[in-house]
């Protein structure tokens, strides 16, 4: 502890040192190896803010949609840039509140091969449907991935004091990336949303039909037939995204985690003060109250001399406690290609790593670290449910934290406005 | 008051995104009219700005992939002929019994250079998942992997083979009965449902299939065409043993 301290201090007194080094640190990066697909499975597209990202997708038998290579461009930093090596589901654990019933949706069925759907009716309306293999033990070519450029509102809003009638205002965009897989009665919706901004939104959404065959009671579910009859059992989705970072394209990023407490009283409101863990080598680790953790380049800055990195910003999350790899909310470990689901790992070649847990359990020093992400449901069926069930959905946010030295819409009239001038 | 507090619940989840994710749940917004109303955008800002995207047509498959690309029909069948080696035709059983590994599926390998193939095979001599690399420049295996206790998704030959037992053996009533009350037919055979399946791995008070997880075991999901789901729940199909067990 005492020693990942230190290194936290010396990083940051690094990064105060190289603050005022903008002149040198604005530099091409590593020049980006070659795309990691061919064409026909390449997704680029340019958005109206002029964004433009690119990437790379298949579909794996278990994991479904799979991206990688995702990189991003935009008007003011045209250079096609590395955010993400891969990110995939890697679990999706379903137990029933009755304790009789329980399903890895991933690793005991899978989101590709049979079970991924072929687009079809209203699933890509506006959208693209890019056909591709379907990942089966025989695979075919259908359409499966929706590409599809959607609004999401205001992206920022700033009066503009020299024409106060028009403010400086854009609408944002998404490039959104949609699968859909059924699993038995439930239908899965895998959904990647590559913001204009950077960010990049991973959600899962649920749909289909409640199950048929796990009948509930007052106590473990929801009566949804008439009067108290037809309970449905309330149930857990936990799933597991695997995000495998590759910063500006030079790999070897570094865990930190912030936290933030009250320090004291100052003269008018509390003092509060952040401080930083360097998560030097693998473990799991659990949400607290202002909590927070980044993975960081250990050479990319941005223009500023800060280093480029990406934030794990979560959202609801129910806990499942009664199994111990559905705990954490977050699990860093060491990049090993033979660990591929969170729980439930099934490849011969790391027979004894069967989990997250196990990938962790020797803290191995990390050089290039992998994040497997949780997000947990408890869904209480409810009479509109059926059918068929409304979607819902659960996921993460990555953001980018000083992966560009001002934002990456910011218009033409705000160039000049970089730090405390 | 349990209702109430289940609808605050569900509200709580769709509203609790940090502010961070502002965007994020615009997003959603957005997704969720779409659904509704396909157009126009929310505003006409949007309107007189689409944001389309390109619609490339399917183009023809490549002989071979181009990095992580997913396995071609011709790289997939030189991997699972070279991974076919003649001492693992040899040695292994598959679900039937006959020579050689029952084919699971196939990969591509995301890491190091050059393109290599992972095969999956189910070995039911051994009662093992097995794993051959190959490398598809070359043809040659370059890594080969096997491990007891690891029971990936059935394949479909699997499948057939676990419905084939359960109609053979001493629960097929339960098939055929379950079949009658859900629809109100007699069941005429294999054509009349359609079945998938899961992997079943025992739970501590399951009594009969006690070696499932060591053996290769399979919970059937079966719905009449067209119809209801049979729940066949209770029964369990070792294919490493073949026979079926009924729980409890």
């Amino acid at each position: 502890m005492g020693s990942t301290r230190a290194m936290g201090e010396a990083a940051a007194a690094v990064l105060i040192l190289s603050a005022g080094l903008t002149a040198t640190a604005v530099r091409p990066a590593v020049a980006q190896a070659p795309a990691r697909c061919a064409a026909a499975n390449t997704v680029r597209e340019t958005l109206p803010n002029g964004t433009t990202w690119q990437l790379c997708w298949r579909i794996h038998a278990r994991s479904g949609l799979v991206l990688e290579d995702v990189r991003i461009s935009s008007r003011r930093y045209p250079e096609s840039v590395r955010v993400l090596r891969s990110v995939t589901l890697a679990q999706l654990n379903v137990p029933y509140d009755s304790g009789e019933t329980e399903y890895n949706d991933i690793t005991d069925y899978g989101f590709g091969g049979e079970y991924l759907q072929t687009l079809a009716g209203d699933d890509c309306r506006g959208g693209s449907a890019r056909v591709g293999s379907d990942g089966d033990a025989v695979p075919r070519r259908r359409k499966v991935l929706c590409v599809s450029a959607e609004a999401s509102g205001p992206a920022y809003r700033l009066r503009n004091d020299g024409a106060p009638t028009k403010p400086y205002a854009r609408q944002g965009h998404d490039l959104v990336l949609r699968t859909v897989s059924k699993v038995s009665t439930y239908e899965y919706i895998a959904e990647y949303r590559l913001h204009d901004d950077g960010e990049i939104s991973a959600r899962l959404g649920a749909t289909g039909d409640l199950s048929p065959v796990d009948v509930g009671s007052a106590d473990n579910g929801w009566p949804v037939g008439k009067g108290a009859r037809g309970f449905a059992t309330s149930h857990y989705h936990s799933a597991f995204w695997r995000v495998d970072f590759d910063l500006a394209g030079r790999g070897g990023e570094q865990v930190e985690q912030y936290d933030t407490r009250v320090a004291g009283r100052g003269s008018t409101a509390a003092r509060l003060r952040t401080s930083r863990r360097v998560i030097a080598r693998e473990g799991s680790f659990s949400k607290a109250n202002r909590r927070w953790w980044r993975v960081v380049s250990r050479t990319a800055r941005n223009a500023d001399g800060h280093a480029r990195s990406y934030e794990l910003v979560t959202a609801a999350s129910d806990v499942y406690e009664a199994h111990p790899e559905t705990t954490p909310d977050v699990t860093f470990t060491q990049h090993h290609g033979c660990e591929k689901y969170a729980t439930d790992n099934t490849d011969p070649q790391c027979a004894a790593g069967r989990s997250i847990l196990d990938y962790a359990r020797n803290a191995e020093i990390m050089t290039n670290p992998v994040m497997w992400v949780r997000v947990g449901f408890h869904h209480v069926p409810r009479d509109e449910d059926q059918s068929p069930m409304p979607l819902h959905w659960q996921g993460f946010d990555l953001v980018p934290r000083d992966f560009t030295e001002v934002n990456r819409l910011a218009p033409e009239a705000r160039a000049g406005f970089n730090g405390r001038n | 008051m349990a209702k109430r507090s289940a609808t605050v619940r569900r509200l709580s989840w769709v509203l609790g995104i940090p502010a961070a994710t502002a965007l994020a749940a615009f997003g959603v917004a957005a997704w969720q009219a779409n659904a509704a109303t396909p157009s126009p955008g929310p505003s006409p800002r949007v309107a007189a700005e689409p944001a389309g995207v390109s619609d490339p047509g399917p183009s023809p498959e490549p002989l071979v992939g181009t990095g992580n690309d997913p396995l071609t029909t011709h790289e997939l069948a030189r991997a699972r002929a070279a991974a076919l080696t003649p001492r693992l035709k040899a040695e292994a059983r598959d679900v039937t019994g006959a020579a050689g590994p029952e084919y699971l599926w196939a990969e591509v390998v995301t890491d190091g250079a050059g393109r290599h193939a992972e095969v999956y095979y189910y070995d039911y001599r051994a009662d093992k998942l097995v794993k051959q690399v190959v490398d598809l420049a070359t043809g040659k295996v370059t890594g080969s992997y096997a491990a007891a206790g690891m029971q990936p998704p059935p394949a479909r030959r699997e499948v057939g083979a676990a419905l084939g037992l359960l109609l053979a053996g001493p629960f097929a009533a339960d098939l055929r009965d379950g079949y009658a009350r859900a629809t109100g037919r007699a069941f005429a055979g294999r054509d009349d449902i359609v079945v998938t399946a899961h992997v079943y791995d025992p739970r501590p008070a399951d009594t009969g299939a006690r070696r499932c997880g060591a053996h290769r075991c399979l919970q059937l999901v079966v719905q009449a065409v067209g119809g209801p789901f049979i729940d066949l729940s209770h029964l369990i199909v070792d294919l490493s043993g073949r026979r079926v067990a009924r729980l409890k």
